[in-house]
């Protein structure tokens, strides 16, 4: 189990001019979504966004301590205009399948 | 005839398909919110998609994950190439930028 500080500083580490919000969904330590907003973004494509910070987690993911990692990482400007993204994959509440997320009428 | 999960069949899969999804679960009947996250997604494109159920056999995930080189699931690969998680999934579907990708991808 790890912490929402510990998940920062970490991530600190690999962005480090970023502005990162860790939020432990469940309180159980290994549940995180995580928003990490960084000029340095700009033109970086979404995958190639995470990598560096999935390849950091890698051992942790592998060994179940961090069980779900759900990332957003935004520019400045995509942070500005993207509010709660935060998605709980196990929670309870039966939600529209994208969580909070979702910001579509429902199809039919 | 057996499947083993080796690269060359994994790359067989992304190649002949042109969507495919390996997920926990099903679409009908996900195993994790992120693998729903993400069959929601897809489900709301006119394209049809493959998904894989990564849960049917041991072997599946570590298989995938080093081949791939991406820690988590879901994994969502578009011609081939490999765009990212549930997270980028929505993000790309939010921002237009998944069904310009696959629409490009079809006319070609």
């Amino acid at each position: 189990m790890v912490t929402e500080a510990w998940m920062v500083s970490e991530i600190q580490k690999i962005v480090p001019d970023a502005n990162i919000e860790a939020t432990d969904l469940h309180g159980s330590g290994d549940h995180f979504h995580v928003r990490v907003v960084s000029d340095s973004y700009l033109g970086v494509r979404p995958l190639q966004r995470q990598r560096p910070i999935l390849n950091h987690f890698k051992p942790y993911i592998a060994q179940n301590i961090v069980h779900a990692l759900d990332l957003k990482c935004m520019t400045i400007e995509q942070a500005e205009s993207t509010l709660d993204t935060a998605f709980d994959p196990h929670s309870e509440k039966k939600t529209e399948f994208f969580g909070v997320h979702i910001r579509r009428e429902k199809k039919e | 005839m057996s499947f083993n999960w080796t690269p060359d069949e994994l790359q067989e899969i992304v190649t002949n398909n042109p969507i495919v999804l390996f997920m926990k679960g099903t679409p009908e009947q996900p195993r994790c919110g992120f693998s729903n996250r993400a069959a929601t997604v897809l489900g709301q494109l006119e394209e049809k998609w493959a998904s894989i159920d990564v849960l049917s056999d041991p072997r599946a995930i570590p298989s995938i994950c080093a081949w791939s080189d991406f820690p988590t699931m879901p994994q969502i690969f578009i011609n081939g190439e490999l765009i990212g998680g549930s997270d980028i999934a929505l993000e790309m579907y939010e921002s237009g930028e998944l069904q310009k990708m696959i629409s490009e991808s079809s006319s070609e």
